[in-house]
């Protein structure tokens, strides 16, 4: 039998794999897929719960982070285009031209 | 439970005015544009004349629970509306001046505005997280506006990437006060809190990571990372806007989930926010020390500006929260005005921008600098300007709660902010121009939009009473 | 006539309307918009005089009194509250009275003159607001706001290293009343939250029904100390003042030294003393020390400066020295001659930085190596100098002496070793003003330049005649300028002594020979 608190572990697992990944790689557009990946993990999680206490609010939620998802994606894959077409990369380290 | 309409009136005619601009883009050639900002300020003021007549409406919860109709969402959307009408208004000179010649702009902005209305009067998570959504979005891509500059993508792109994540986190926060309680909305949230004999960790858990996602959106320290290099890529009025309606909308959310959902736990968010607030005032005055670029400077000012209002959340009190509204009234008018002088001392191409630039512009200009004289020394908190009073009421609530040292060390921070914002006054009118002062254009337009700023910076100051008794009948919850 | 409760009002509104008008008249036109100030500061110094003659001897309460509320929502209550007693009434005539010959003295300014007026008189009305505000608020208020004019002041009209005088006056001050800020606010909630007014927080500290612990009453007494010391300036505060006054412009100086440095030693008298006796007794010694260092260290550096303005200006730390030591003896003689040697130093110093401009507008040079013997081309100027030389040294029969003796008769009742050290300090005055003097004005001509120097003008008499016939009276009827404070002071003694009973700490009152034999 498969519990509520497997989901959660696994959502908390992906979670940390998409916060880790988002730290430590330059590559944009995997960063952009571990920001993904955290969001994905926030729906495992409200959706163990909302079977937990089988309500269907949570679910509901989980169709808006969806939706909003895909709008960020529009507008960030829009901004790592053009990152890429001024510098021909997707390393955010080149995106450096204002420090301290 | 019905929907009620009215309650969202202002937020339907933001959205209403935002599509109709849509429709009209195609129909308005290319030159005239940035004129359609004047629908939009339409839009705003016909928002504006919406929320004065359910000023004295009725109070509760509207649209199936989802918002509250109260007189701190009333506050804050007065304060939306107000600050995105300057911009809106600033904004028309800047596109014309810059050649960004996309109306779209002005879209963006209403919609942003409306995200900010619904997170002010957000009464269940999922509102919150549309409203955050919707504000967020908009400014992804206004960040990115200056599409030719490679400043301004990498302000969008390291917005973006930042704001997406601190969004998985709050989510994730909700996540949890949602397998904690069961429920999305503020007030069965509370109470269930307050029926618990112990708080679960993942209550806990929950709630520290909404404080990491608003802690983002605000730009608290240690959440403040981006703060700097996307205000200074950003076209100057979204800037302004950034530093003043996303992080006071992010600020009103985060108070009301403070104290409508998660009152009971105050013990230990207040510890949290004390700690961040005294890194968020040291931090956010000293790194401002050391700049050379005005917008940056006033970045870094305004994360010191998010650690006084963070004394006024830590106080926990209602005199705490009157304090922080009033704030974000007195900080919305200094700041919006400096930021529109330094919109229309900057030349093309965002050019002119160092604080070495304003040498010699002091006599140059005199009613120019005058207005920023007021709006710098406002923000620098001394007496006859509107900084003085918020930070007054903001420090008085603290010491009500007999948070002494966060008050000492309050005072300490603002006592090097002043150094910085003098500087300013040092360069208008202290010494002399390097070359010639390049000719400023001041459109009449600006001209309003800085008169009233300055208007309201000194009646905050001088008799702050009515907007103060507004703001202690809004945290009346 | 004016009804006595809106005679301080309207000493507030004249400059603040004067301001307003002199925005609206042409720049251009810089002799219209002198006189029109002048006007403005003569009329501001008519109205005040009522308050002399008006002012009820016996009562030593506040009077003169308005209360309006100001702001009151959100569980704040914040008056425009003002009023004088017998220790803020003359500290406004001062002010008052040098406006218009610190503006008759600024003459010279001849760039942006109408911005340099506008700043003189909101000077005015935040000086003046200090001195009436009741409420804690309203007087931080006051206290704060006067530094940007006077920050301007010198920033822009002052003289070479300005900036950097100007950004130090400021933030000096700046800081040392932040921490005030948070101490008036802590003293709201001690009083429940019910009102910020000075005399109301003041009985109610005193009659016990709001209650300090020992601990408290210190940190606060810190937090208001720290901000009058610095103003006034206190050693080792004292270093925005050389700074400040020699780069300010003339009239910016006269007034600094007049009156702004008045401000801290009447913070001292209203707050400090009244309101937390018992820390101030506890630290009393301490901060008599630091007077005495005060005024010898003053006196000495003011000895070896080259600069005429530098060594006005050091003598300005030496003689507010002699103010804070007053003040700390704790007795009516010490703190009447303290507030008296207030109103002397502000005639003195303030007509001696007058003198020293003029000569400056003249040579272009304050070094006193430059000049010798000029009192040959300048003989009305070289005597005025010496007149108001010899009152800043404290000649009998001008200002400069009553309050000095007072101070040290008071002192040496207290303790004779403070006394017989700042008494010292009256003989090194002698030496660094009566030198200075003998080498800029005696002696032969040698700098060729001077041969050119021209003698007064009549308004520079104008200017510098009202102080010397002021040093004069307050020389010969001081009795004019104390029966009014009497009243007022003695309450504060009063207070004062109330705590020393109960104390451990007690003022040694006996006489040097009193040796049980």
């Amino acid at each position: 039998m498969v519990s509520t608190t497997h989901f959660l572990v696994l959502g908390a697992i992906l979670f940390t794999i998409g916060t880790v990944g988002v730290i430590i790689r330059r590559n944009v557009i995997i960063m952009f897929m571990c920001v993904e990946l955290m969001l994905n993990a926030v729906n495992l999680t409200f959706l163990a719960f909302a079977r937990h206490f089988n309500q269907i609010d949570a679910q509901i939620f989980v169709f808006f982070v969806m939706t909003v998802a895909a709008a960020e994606a529009a507008v960030g894959l829009a901004l790592i285009v053009q990152l890429a077409r001024r510098t021909n990369s997707v390393d955010i380290d080149q995106a450096d031209t204002m420090k301290w | 439970m019905d929907i009620n309409y009215t309650a969202l009136l202002p937020e339907i005619i933001l959205s209403v005015a935002g599509i109709v601009l849509m429709l009209l883009i195609p129909f308005v050639p290319k030159e005239s544009q940035p004129k359609l900002g004047y629908v939009g300020l339409v839009g705003i003021l016909l928002a504006f004349c919406a929320l004065v007549l359910q000023w004295e409406g009725e109070r509760g919860l509207a649209f199936f629970d989802m918002v509250f109709q109260d007189n701190f969402a009333n506050f804050s959307k007065l304060l939306f509306l107000l600050s995105v009408g300057a911009i809106t208004a600033t904004s028309m000179h800047y596109l014309e001046q810059d050649r960004l010649l996309k109306a779209e702009y002005f879209c963006l902005l209403l919609f942003s505005t409306v995200g900010m209305c619904l997170m002010a009067a957000s009464a269940d998570l999922i509102m919150t997280f549309l409203g955050i959504e919707i504000l967020s979005i908009s400014t992804y891509v206004l960040a990115g506006y200056r599409s030719s500059e490679m400043k301004s993508t990498e302000s969008a792109l390291k917005y973006f990437i930042l704001g997406a994540f601190s969004t998985a986190f709050l989510l994730y926060g909700v996540a949890f006060v949602y397998g904690a309680t069961g429920t999305t909305k503020y007030l069965q949230i509370s109470r269930a809190i307050s029926d618990m004999d112990s708080y679960p960790v993942f209550l806990l858990l929950g709630v520290g990571f909404m404080i990491v996602g608003f802690g983002f959106k605000a730009a608290f320290v240690p959440f403040h990372v981006w703060t700097p290099d996307v205000y200074e890529g950003a076209p100057i009025p979204i800037t302004a806007h950034l530093a003043v309606a996303s992080k006071a909308a992010a600020v009103v959310a985060f108070l009301r989930i403070l104290f409508q959902v998660v009152p009971d736990l105050s013990l230990q968010w207040q510890q949290l926010l004390w700690i961040s607030a005294v890194l968020t005032m040291l931090i956010g005055n000293i790194a401002a020390l050391t700049q050379s670029n005005i917008k940056r400077m006033l970045a870094y000012s305004s994360i010191a500006h998010a650690g006084y209002l963070l004394v006024g959340l830590t106080a926990n009190s209602t005199m705490g929260a009157q304090g922080v509204l009033f704030y974000l009234m007195a900080y919305a008018f200094m700041n919006l005005g400096a930021f529109t002088v330094v919109q229309l001392v900057a030349r093309r191409g965002e050019a002119n921008v160092e604080i070495k630039d304003y040498a010699g512009l002091g006599f140059k200009y005199p009613l120019l600098s005058l207005a920023l004289s007021v709006f710098i020394v406002s923000l620098a908190g001394i007496p006859l300007t509107a900084g003085f009073t918020g930070k007054l009421f903001l420090f008085s609530a603290a010491i009500q709660q007999g948070m002494y040292w966060l008050v000492v060390i309050a005072v300490v921070a603002s006592a090097i902010g002043i150094y910085y914002y003098i500087r300013v006054l040092v360069f208008m009118y202290m010494r002399e121009p390097e070359g010639e002062i390049e000719s400023v254009g001041i459109p009449g337009v600006a001209r309003i939009v800085i008169l009233i700023m300055v208007l309201g910076t000194l009646y905050l100051g001088i008799l702050p009473g009515s907007v103060l008794k507004m703001a202690s009948e809004a945290v009346n919850f | 006539m004016l009804g006595n409760e809106n005679i301080l009002t309207t000493l507030l509104l004249i400059p603040t309307v004067g301001a307003i008008l002199l925005a609206l008249l042409p720049g251009r036109n810089h002799s219209l918009i002198r006189n029109a100030t002048l006007a403005i500061t003569v009329l501001t110094f008519v109205c005040s005089l009522p308050l002399a003659w008006r002012l009820d001897v016996q009562n030593g309460g506040m009077q003169f009194v308005k209360d309006l509320p100001w702001i009151q929502a959100g569980g704040f209550t914040i008056n425009y509250h003002i009023g004088i007693d017998g220790i803020s009434l003359f500290l406004i005539i001062l002010t008052t009275f040098l406006m218009p010959l610190a503006v008759l003295g600024s003459w010279s300014i001849t760039r942006n003159v109408k911005a340099y007026m506008i700043l003189m008189l909101l000077l005015e009305v935040g000086m003046v607001g200090v001195f009436v505000a009741l409420d804690l608020v309203l007087f931080y208020f006051f206290w704060e706001a006067m530094l940007i004019p006077m920050y301007f002041l010198i920033g822009i009209w002052g003289g070479k290293n300005r900036v950097y005088a100007a950004v130090k006056f400021f933030l000096f001050t700046a800081f040392g009343s932040l921490l005030m800020l948070a101490a008036l606010i802590s003293l709201y909630f001690l009083n429940s939250g019910s009102s910020f007014n000075i005399v109301q927080i003041t009985e109610r500290l005193a009659d016990g029904s709001i209650s300090v612990n020992p601990l408290g009453e210190m940190l606060l007494f810190l937090a208001f100390f720290l901000a009058f010391a610095i103003k006034v300036p206190l050693f080792p505060f004292h270093t925005w003042l050389p700074d400040a006054h020699v780069e300010a412009p003339t009239a910016a100086s006269a007034i600094l030294a007049g009156v702004l440095l008045k401000m801290g030693t009447y913070g001292l008298l209203r707050f400090c003393l009244p309101m937390f006796p018992r820390a101030a007794v506890d630290l009393a010694p301490l901060i008599c020390v630091l007077a005495i260092i005060g005024i010898i260290y003053g006196a000495l550096v003011a000895m070896v400066q080259p600069d005429v303005k530098k060594l006005v200006a050091y003598s300005s730390v030496s003689h507010l020295g002699f103010v804070v030591l007053g003040i700390f003896a704790f007795n009516l003689t010490s703190i009447e001659g303290a507030t008296y040697q207030m109103l002397a130093h502000g005639v003195s110093t303030g007509a001696l930085f007058l003198l020293v401009g003029m000569l400056y507008d003249r040579r272009h040079t304050r070094l006193i190596e430059d000049f010798g013997g000029i009192a040959h081309r300048m003989p009305i100027f070289a005597t005025v100098f010496l007149i108001i030389t010899l009152s800043s040294i404290g000649l009998p029969g001008l200002n400069g002496f009553v309050g000095e003796f007072l101070i040290l008769q008071g002192t040496f009742l207290t303790s004779h070793i403070y006394a017989v050290f700042a008494a010292s300090a009256v003989i090194l005055a002698a030496v660094y003003m009566l030198w200075m003097y003998q080498r800029v004005f005696m002696g032969k001509m040698i700098n060729e330049a001077n041969k050119q120097l021209l003698d007064l003008t009549p308004r520079e008499v104008m200017t510098v005649l009202p102080l010397i016939l002021m040093a004069i009276w307050m020389g010969v009827f001081p009795g004019t300028f104390l029966r009014r404070m009497d009243a007022s002071m003695q309450k504060v003694v009063d207070r004062i002594e109330e705590v020393q009973e109960d104390q451990v700490y007690r003022v040694e009152n006996r006489p040097l020979w009193n040796k049980t034999e």
